[in-house]
């Protein structure tokens, strides 16, 4: 480089007097241009909109929060709401645009509003020059709706548990008979500490919001891992683009302030001076509201959310049962002999009856696979069901002639009481979310405009009786609510389970079973045809390619 | 009840550019440092850079060129590599500093320095950037891979094949890291291309650690580079966003003339003709031609497809069917390609599987199929078809003396029926009904999820 000459080029200083500059810099903040004015009142109606929830479930929810007896849930539904304008439906010319149709209405809406709002200031007097004050407050407002939301995100990947560790079942499954959301959300669950780590990203980039000094750090942050996130879920038809869409929006619009002054300084290489306005709390009482604001958020959402998450993820994973199975039984098996009312099927693969491989599961699960269609969930199984059959990530988006049962188990007789865990049309889940979510799809929300499937119909004829299951043996099975640890019992999970309803139209079966040591299995009972079975499973002890998990959420032992 | 926050410029903002101690001594190691990782030194590198073939250039030439790095111990870089260039580098910065000791900056030394780094990390990220924006580094599961159970795969290869299912998703990720590349290339724009990578990469490394892929001490060395390149302009991000104070741009911006100004423009051409234009180019024509990761020679023609096994006899004696009997085959794939694999209740040794990114050019050594997953036995085979005959062998180096000759008829579209000797001489006789096997993964992509289904 001998031969280059080099310039230190002298900064492009202003070189008028503090004064001055001060001056010219006020001037900034106190004239608007009025297309800025425009842009503003525009943009304060829709991100207030889509901060703030729409829907009265919302409200209903947070005003029943049992406080002294919390779940993590609750908090969680305080930040995962619906949001936007949606008096006019979630509708423009009868599509929902993919999901999107609510923010183009409200941003229809906005503009309207802003338009209106322009008018109104032209006969103001005096007319406004700046919307500085409100400028704030709206950065404010969208910085803790932002945060609030990816921390309560952020939360169940920092405790591991939205996206399990495969079940036995699900390692049994071949690569090509799960959906594509599946192998995605697998692909994390098998990397537990990975998904730690994205749990911790999510909850340091909601945390910078909190701070006016990070806020474009966090909003960097959230703008690039949701930006990520966005293209996955439509990639991988994850179900959540609508919502993860939403935080990349929030983190543009926190953006918007600081981009031209990167850009000055980076691109143009030009002295750069950020000048922002700040309400001044000077009167006591501003003070101690801000800093109870403060310290209530962290307090509620740093704080409280993690240890609830961290009961979760002890005791109770939600996407699992948190009812451990019988100890004897768990394990993968061969169906080595199988009977339908006296008549024994050989086994070939392409038999319609038989069932071929059988698991139980570390929970209250049996499932087995059996080579004949059968309807299937193709839902993610989020949400939040508190009752253990409602869980139903080992059944979503899982193909190849996989059944799931969740069963009572009568340890004192040794009958196992067996429910289908499918559901043609699933319970609402994320009821505060409203649609988008990872609960609602066309088929429940619209009051289940799909028809039950033929197996589904049959069923309710080959059914067992509501009252299947006698007194006597309710006694051995206990209460199902208390089963899980006293330290992770909460008001959510006693009202679910009050309002629960009891004769739901199921496949049952009951099934008596036999085993010394676990490595044989005898079942022999009812099934859900109304046949009677006898099934002898041998355990197969095998090795995964694929490695444990070295963070096991629930508590089964 | 309003604040406008503006502190005022001191006056000694502008004007000295003489540098600490400190900062002399850490550039002075950093320089070495770098130097020594990113400039090849090695005659190795050389004896590859000349056995390339020029005139019939294949975009594995330019990935691995775009990928080197140092590797003083073993085939693949570890962080001992660097311990020993930091110990180098170390003594060099005690010597510079003796030697040197009345200089006063070295804006220009960073300058050169920061120059090599950022086109030493735009060839990193370009190279891995086109192989996915055209997605050959992890192609669609092959129909064995579909056909095998979920936990038969090490993490890494589930990785993989997570990312191959979504072509549009690896295009995407491909797209990235081109952006940043071609930000890195114009100097202006290179703490946003830093902002983009490190976080790309970052995930990258991570992914590495937690899926136990091979490539997390080169994504590190990445990470490295878009570090030294961000520490630039923290100090002015940071006086700016965080401490919200008036901030002085870079002002150093050397002039370059005459034959420097030409030689300028000759590198940077050749570079982005080179890692751009062309390597975007040929990897484009091969993505053409099908992933590197399969074999390419053609197999079986109208047999690629699942079947179920419905007779199987070894030494005329039938078997059957059975998911617990060592012997008898429980079905079978037949890939495009000259592939078979074989679904049988038998031990198969972890295939092995380069955790790094390898661009094999001949069949036998392009793995990927069996790599990282137990669940199937693979075969490739020689097709004879005038006489009707599959020489199969068995993929797998475990099992290098696993052969077989089988002779095939296919009395219709969906039967093949195949017969002949093992290796051990017993005789085979197996008839092979092709399964039209509907795979949810593809119903569900064709239809969505929200409409049911029944499969």
């Amino acid at each position: 480089m001998s031969k280059t000459e080099t310039v230190h080029e002298n900064v492009v200083l202003d070189t008028s007097s503090p004064a001055e500059v001060n001056s010219g810099l006020n001037t900034r903040l106190s004239n608007w241009k009025e297309y800025q004015k425009i842009a503003f009142r525009i943009a304060f109606i829709f991100f207030v909109s889509i901060s703030i929830p729409n829907n009265a479930e919302w409200y209903d929810h947070v005003i029943h929060i049992d406080w002294t007896n919390l779940h993590y849930r609750d908090l969680y539904d305080i930040a995962r709401f619906g949001s936007g304008i949606n008096f006019f439906g979630n509708k423009i010319f009868g599509s929902q645009l993919n999901g999107y149709a609510n923010w183009v209405i409200t941003l229809l809406v906005s503009i309207g509003v802003g338009v209106i709002w322009t008018v109104v200031d032209r006969y103001r007097k005096p007319q406004p020059k700046e919307y500085n004050n409100l400028y704030y407050w709206l950065r404010a407002i969208v910085r803790y709706r932002a945060g609030i939301g990816i921390i309560g995100f952020g939360f169940t990947k920092l405790l591991p548990v939205q996206m399990p560790y495969p079940s036995v079942g699900l390692l049994n499954t071949n690569f090509g008979d799960l959906t594509a959301q599946k192998i995605y959300w697998l692909s994390i669950g098998i990397v537990p500490w990975y998904q730690v780590f994205a749990g911790v990203v999510e909850v340091l980039a909601g945390a910078l919001l909190f701070f006016r000094g990070t806020t474009t750090f966090g909003a960097i942050l959230l703008f690039g891992a949701l930006g990520d996130i966005v293209f996955v879920n439509f990639a991988y038809d994850g179900g959540v683009h609508v919502y993860s869409s939403y935080f990349v929006l929030l983190s543009g619009f926190l953006l918007v302030q600081d981009i031209p002054r990167l850009y000055n300084l980076l691109i143009l290489e030009r002295l750069t001076i950020p000048v922002n306005y700040y309400p001044s709390f000077s009167q006591k009482w501003q003070k101690y509201t801000r800093a109870a604001i403060k310290v209530g958020v962290f307090y509620v959402f740093l704080i409280l959310l993690f240890y609830l998450q961290y009961v979760n993820f002890k005791y109770d994973p939600y996407k699992q049962p948190s009812t451990k199975g019988v100890t004897a039984l768990r394990g993968l098996y061969n169906v080595t002999e199988f009977k339908v009312n006296n008549q024994t099927i050989p086994y070939s693969p392409l038999d319609t009856v038989r069932w071929q491989q059988a698991t139980f599961e570390n929970w209250t699960t049996l499932t087995f696979r059996v080579n004949k269609p059968t309807a299937l969930d193709l839902s993610n199984g989020g949400g939040d069901p508190q009752r253990d059959i409602n869980r139903t990530f080992e059944l979503t988006g899982v193909g190849g002639g996989q059944r799931a049962f969740h069963y009572y188990a009568d340890t004192v007789d040794h009958v196992l009481y067996l429910q289908d865990k499918y559901k043609a049309i699933p319970d609402r889940r994320n009821r505060v979310a409203g649609v988008g979510g990872d609960g609602g799809t066309e088929k429940n929300l619209n009051g289940g405009i799909d028809k039950p499937l033929t197996e589904g119909a049959s069923t309710e004829k080959a059914s067992l009786d509501p009252n299947w299951i006698n007194p006597e043996a309710w006694k051995h099975i206990g209460d199902e609510v208390k089963m899980i640890d006293p330290k992770a019992a909460s008001t959510r999970r006693d009202r679910e389970f009050a309002t629960a309803k009891k004769s739901e139209k199921r496949n049952r079966m009951i099934l008596h079973y036999e085993t010394t040591d676990g490595n044989r299995v005898i079942l022999k009972g009812i099934d859900q045809y109304k046949d009677s079975i006898y099934v002898v499973l041998e355990k197969v002890n095998r090795s995964y390619a694929l490695p444990s998990s070295t963070l096991e959420a629930g508590k089964y032992k | 009840m309003s604040a406008i926050n503006v502190t005022y410029l001191s006056p000694d903002l502008e004007t000295d550019t003489s540098w600490t101690k400190a900062e002399k001594v850490l550039f002075r190691f950093f320089f070495i440092y770098f130097f020594l990782q990113i400039v090849p030194l090695d005659w190795k590198f050389y004896r590859d850079l000349f056995a390339i073939n020029w005139f019939d250039l294949h975009y594995r030439d330019i990935f691995y060129l775009s990928r080197y790095i140092p590797r003083l111990f073993a085939d693949s870089p570890s962080f001992a590599d660097w311990g020993v260039i930091a110990l180098v580098a170390l003594a060099g910065t005690l010597v510079w500093g003796f030697l040197d000791t009345k200089r006063e900056e070295y804006t220009s030394w960073q300058y050169a320095l920061r120059v090599l780094l950022r086109y030493r990390l735009a060839a990193g990220v370009i190279g891995y950037g086109f192989i996915k924006l055209f997605p050959l580094q992890s192609p669609y599961p092959s129909l064995s891979n579909l056909n095998t159970y979920y936990g038969d795969f090490t993490d890494w290869k589930l990785f993989s094949l997570s990312l191959g299912i979504v072509p549009s998703y690896e295009s995407f990720l491909g797209g990235v890291e081109i952006l940043a590349g071609l930000l890195l290339l114009n100097r202006k724009t290179t703490t946003v291309a830093t902002l983009i990578i490190l976080p790309f990469t970052g995930n990258v490394f991570m992914s590495n650690l937690a899926y136990s892929g091979g490539e997390y001490v080169y994504s590190f060395f990445l990470i490295a580079i878009a570090l030294f390149l961000l520490s630039f302009d923290i100090k002015r991000l940071f006086t700016l966003l965080t401490l919200e104070k008036p901030t002085i741009p870079n002002r150093y911006h050397p002039v370059f003339e005459g034959k420097w100004k030409a030689i300028r423009i000759v590198l940077k051409s050749a570079f982005i003709f080179l890692f751009v234009f062309l390597y975007g180019f040929k990897s484009y024509a091969g993505y053409q031609v099908g992933s590197y990761q399969y074999p390419q020679k053609a197999g079986l023609s109208n047999a690629s497809g699942l079947y179920n096994v419905r007779t199987f006899r070894i030494n005329s004696k039938e078997l059957p069917y059975s998911k617990t009997d060592p012997v008898r085959w429980q079905d079978v794939v037949f890939e495009k390609w000259a592939t078979i694999s074989v679904r049988l209740n038998q031990p198969v040794s972890l295939a092995p599987e380069k955790r790094t990114e390898e661009l094999y050019e001949k069949d036998e050594e392009r793995q990927y199929e069996l790599a990282g997953t137990t669940g199937r036995t693979y075969y490739s085979y020689q097709l004879d078809t005038t006489q009707h005959l599959l020489y199969l062998k068995n993929r797998n180096k475990d099992k290098p003396n696993d052969t077989l000759i089988l002779h095939y008829s296919r009395p219709d579209s969906t039967q093949i029926i195949l017969s002949g000797l093992t290796q051990s001489k017993d005789t085979l006789y197996v008839v092979l009904d092709k399964i039209q096997k509907k795979y949810l993964l593809e119903e569900v992509q064709r239809q969505g999820r929200q409409k049911a289904l029944k499969l």
